[in-house]
């Protein structure tokens, strides 16, 4: 039953250990399409109407260009499909098709009046698990103006924030019934290994010869709070991606994973807005000015500095920050700063030298883009999902991100209710380039999915499970793009 | 490494009644971490024929559990046949908003288990495997225990106890996976390693790779942006031989432009210098750097740290020599001024990075004898300089006075321009200074008396 070599169950004499391979290396080119410029250049004066423009001239060709394919020759009866610019020009009775952006009135979803009400409150209403509450109203806007929608084909799958073109007649009272929508689709896909040969073929160097790609290994919410309960899960953890854990043919199969990807929330209660429960807490200690030394817990950010240090011996590793960590709030969230990992950054370039390090610590922004092995991965802390599953009923995880995807735009609800940067000239969050691999931490449990686009694109979805909950690591293949997942437990003692 | 384990085990295990994990047994007595199950297991095997129940154990279980249902049985593992992209080529129909109508390509995942479990507990937790790739002993206990969170301990004490060995040769012996294209900064203060250096280093090369990621890296690559006290703290290190930075050493003084005279002055003060070299030619002669951490803030006055007790340098020589010259101190801290003054404008733009690095650096602020040279890499200039601050405190009478103390201060600023722009700024800059402080008393009441 147990693989001999697998056995460790035996005594002197000892043998020499098995011969293990280095680790496999990891062709790595980060894309830095979420890094805000610095210091002054850093507004926050814009509106948010800009970006709300900007999405919807960004995504408008290819909206219109999806409609036209489908609804060209579309007629009813006699009368044929036409499109209108602008939603405001919707005639009553005529079968028209217009592009908008989509805006949802919802009952339950925050609004700052409530919050400003919220105050004289004596209780608190408890934080939302969802913001439909039965009575929304969903829009089309643009420049021009509103368009109020309705009909069966919305099914409530839509959100505030996605473009899409919507083919309908406008009714008496008003409201434009629609009858099919249509969105962006999946942008175009580079090429594996495009954007390295293009950097190459600039300088004029030959293309290398590559070797079978290694696997990465994701975990999201490691959520170190400096207590011991999590420790011994996080020890395990170690052992395992350093290769000390298990026999020959576990610690040789994990020299083939070469990167470690962590999605957002390494800390708990670690983000710098806290939240209403923590703040409530924090309001019944003490009042003082300044910093307070016996307040601040650095153990948690020591634990999560120790553990990666001690595995960025032997495993690169690309650090993403998410809504608990100590990073800005508002997405997109900016690289976790060097000074929390006094040790571990030490594998990492100097901010003054390089922002990134292609092996070691790469400290990132969320969401994060880039290369590797090839492939286009983008990658997110899970909290545009978490507020997008608020938006609607009975949706999966999965269906999220292809959603997202599919509409091109991986942040749909901010500004709207997702803290965000307010863009002026361009929107990151637009996706320009379909990803190979497109992942988001930090979730309820565990998904992959392929999907695939209109031009043979075709996706990885990855949800990645809390590890603070489900213990679970997920690798990927990048040469086959298969999925694994490694579950770490603790049997207790029963009771 | 023959019976070493034993006598460990048996004091830890038995006389002490510490849990011992096999990672914390590899590091005590340097062996391969999977040597380490092995001994962990004789050990077990051993004192439990022995005497029964004198020895508990910890297994851990790497495999396959039962409840996971492959499609394809055993070869799973390899994942090719999991890849099942077979939705259909994508269709838009007009009347459904949602792209999949079909049910989309879930994919069937492999899932290997890790499981920690008491020695009562593993049969029943085995039988749950299908398949088990590998078992050992993960940790020795001198009697049942209830919680398994108490083995992280041992890890603590790796940690603490046994943190000051490279990490990145620690593969070697210890087995664990190596990467040669890792790369590690060192520390602040040391100067970069130099390609005939890492030759010279006691650890023999590991791999061609690795000696020459030092040289194909270029500089600033291993300069190390944090504080020294990150190393002298923690206690980690660098193999930094000697020989290397006394090299370097020379290198930076050549290197290093006008300003650095100011810290030489101060250097004067300390009387370091014959030490220093005397240092310098012992420890050339032993090439194995006895603790690496010590060496992390080395250049010129390297070594009379470790001669000269370093407090009786700080405080009682370093305030002697003050009062003895306090004339030459008064010019020399002018210039100093000035040189601050001089330095401030191309400060603001990196001093985020290092103002952060500051509250890290509790450790070498209390050793300022490696303090006053600078360093020049990757274009920024470190180091420390003497400044001076006010300090205000209550004397004897209660009264709250303030005083002028000389404090070391870390710093690192973008290079100053090649060294002949430096000597002009400089002198301009004091003298525009003192006629400035001249002018406005003297040139104000002339002209004050010339108006009336």
């Amino acid at each position: 039953m147990v693989s001999l070599t697998g056995n460790m169950l035996r005594g002197a004499p000892f043998e020499d250990p098995a011969y293990l391979p280095s680790r496999a290396p990891s062709a790595y080119n980060p894309l830095h399409t979420f890094d805000l410029s610095r210091g002054t250049e850093k507004l926050y004066s814009q509106q948010y109407a800009d970006m709300y423009f900007l999405r919807l001239s960004q995504l408008r060709k290819a909206v219109i260009e999806r409609a036209k394919d489908a609804w060209g020759d579309f007629a009813l009866g006699e009368e044929r499909a036409r499109m209108v610019d602008r939603v405001l020009d919707v005639r009553q009775g005529e079968l028209c098709w217009v592009v908008g952006t989509v805006y949802m009135e919802m009952g339950l979803k925050p609004n700052i009046l409530d919050d400003i009400s919220k105050e004289h409150w004596i209780a608190a209403p408890p934080p939302r698990e969802t913001y439909a509450s039965g009575q929304d109203e969903m829009m089309l806007e643009d420049e021009s103006g509103r368009l109020r929608v309705t009909g069966d084909a919305l099914n409530a799958h839509y959100v505030t924030g996605c473009v899409l073109a919507a083919l309908g007649t406008e009714q008496a009272d008003g409201t434009f019934q629609v009858i099919a929508t249509q969105y962006a689709d999946l942008p175009r896909q580079p090429q594996r290994w495009e954007r390295d040969d293009s950097e190459l073929v600039v300088a004029k160097k030959p293309k290398p010869k590559r070797e079978r790609a290694g696997k990465i290994a994701i975990v999201s919410g490691l959520e170190i709070t400096g207590k011991v309960d999590d420790e011994l899960a996080l020890d395990l953890l170690l052992e395992y991606l350093t290769g000390e854990l298990g026999g020959a043919p576990d610690q040789s199969k994990t020299t083939k994973i070469s990167r470690l990807v962590i999605a957002g929330d390494s800390l708990s209660h670690s983000s710098p807005i806290l939240s209403r429960e923590d703040f409530a807490i924090k309001k019944s200690g003490k009042k003082g000015y300044g910093y307070d030394a016996s307040a601040y817990n650095s153990s948690p950010t020591e634990r999560l500095d120790f553990l990666l240090s001690q595995i960025l011996p032997t495993l690169p590793i690309t650090l993403l920050p998410g809504a608990s960590d100590p990073a800005n709030v508002a997405l997109p969230q900016q690289p976790l700063h060097p000074a929390l990992f006094p040790q571990s950054r030490q594998y990492a370039n100097p901010p003054v030298k390089s922002n990134e390090s292609l092996e070691g610590l790469d400290s990132v922004t969320n969401p994060w883009e880039g290369d590797i092995e090839g492939w286009r991965v983008l990658g997110t802390g899970g909290q545009t999902v978490a507020d997008l599953l608020k938006y609607v009923d009975e949706v999966e995880t999965l269906e999220v991100m292809e959603m997202m995807l599919r509409w091109r735009c991986i942040a749909p609800t901010a500004p709207d209710t997702l803290w965000c940067y307010p863009f002026q000239d361009e929107d990151p969050l637009v996706v320009q380039d379909c990803p190979h691999i497109y992942f988001a931490g930090n979730q309820a449990k565990f998904g992959s999915r392929i999907i695939q686009g209109p031009a043979d694109q075709q996706v990885l979805l990855i949800a990645v499970p809390k590890f603070s909950l489900t213990k679970t690591i997920v690798l990927v293949d990048l040469e086959t793009m298969t999925v694994e997942l490694v579950d770490i437990g603790i049997a207790q003692a029963a009771a | 490494m023959a019976d070493t384990y034993k006598e460990y085990l048996a004091a830890r295990v038995i006389n002490d009644g510490r849990p011992v994990t096999y990672r914390l047994l590899s590091r005590a007595i340097k062996v391969n971490v999977n040597i380490a199950k092995q001994m962990l297991y004789e050990f077990h095997s051993n004192q439990n024929a022995k005497k029964p129940k004198s020895v508990h154990a910890t297994y851990l279980i790497t495999g396959r559990k039962g409840d996971f249902k492959h499609t394809n049985g055993t070869n799973g593992r390899d994942g090719e046949d999991t890849l099942m992209q077979s939705s259909p080529p994508y269709m838009s129909s007009i009347p459904s908003s949602m792209p999949e109508p079909e049910e989309p390509s879930e994919i069937v995942v492999p899932k290997t288990s890790i499981v920690l479990v008491r020695e009562e507990e593993l049969e029943k937790t085995k039988a749950e495997f299908d398949e088990v790739t590998s078992i050992h002993i993960y940790s020795l206990e001198s009697g049942p225990i209830e919680n398994l969170n108490i083995l992280s301990v041992c890890n603590h004490e790796i940690a603490t106890e046994h943190a000051n060995e490279d990490p990145l040769e620690q593969w070697r012996t210890l087995g664990s996976i190596h990467n040669p294209y890792i790369k590690r900064r060192v520390a602040k203060y040391s100067p970069p390693l130099p390609a005939t250096a890492s030759k010279a280093a006691p650890k023999p090369a590991p791999k061609p790779s690795v000696t020459t990621q030092p040289k194909g890296n270029d500089v600033a690559g291993l300069v190390r942006r944090g504080s020294a006290s990150e190393d002298n703290t923690s206690g980690r290190s660098t193999p930094q031989p000697t020989v290397g930075a006394s090299n370097t050493l020379k290198k930076s003084d050549s290197k290093v432009p006008l300003k650095r005279n100011v810290s030489d002055i101060f250097k004067s003060f300390a009387k370091a210098k014959p030490k220093a070299k005397e240092a310098e030619k012992s420890k050339e002669t032993t090439p194995a750097p006895p603790e690496d951490d010590q060496m992390e803030g080395m250049s010129e006055d390297e070594g009379d740290r470790n001669d000269t007790p370093e407090v009786k340098f700080d405080d009682e020589k370093a305030a002697a020599a003050r009062k003895a010259r306090e004339d030459r101190e008064e010019t020399l801290r002018k210039m100093m001024e000035a040189d601050d003054d001089d330095d401030m404008p191309d400060a603001p733009l990196t001093e985020e990075n290092d103002s952060q690095d500051a509250p890290l650096d509790k450790a070498s602020t209390s050793k300022p004898a490696e303090s006053d040279h600078v360093i020049v890499q990757g274009g920024r200039r470190r180091g420390r300089r003497r400044v001076m601050k006010k300090v205000t405190g209550k004397n004897e009478d209660g009264y709250i006075v303030t005083k002028e103390e000389a404090a070391w201060e870390s710093f690192s600023e973008a290079e100053p321009e090649p060294k002949k722009h430096k000597p002009a700024p400089v002198k301009p800059v004091s003298t525009a200074k003192g006629k400035k402080t001249g002018k406005p008393g003297q040139g104000n009441i002339a002209s004050f008396f010339k108006k009336s």
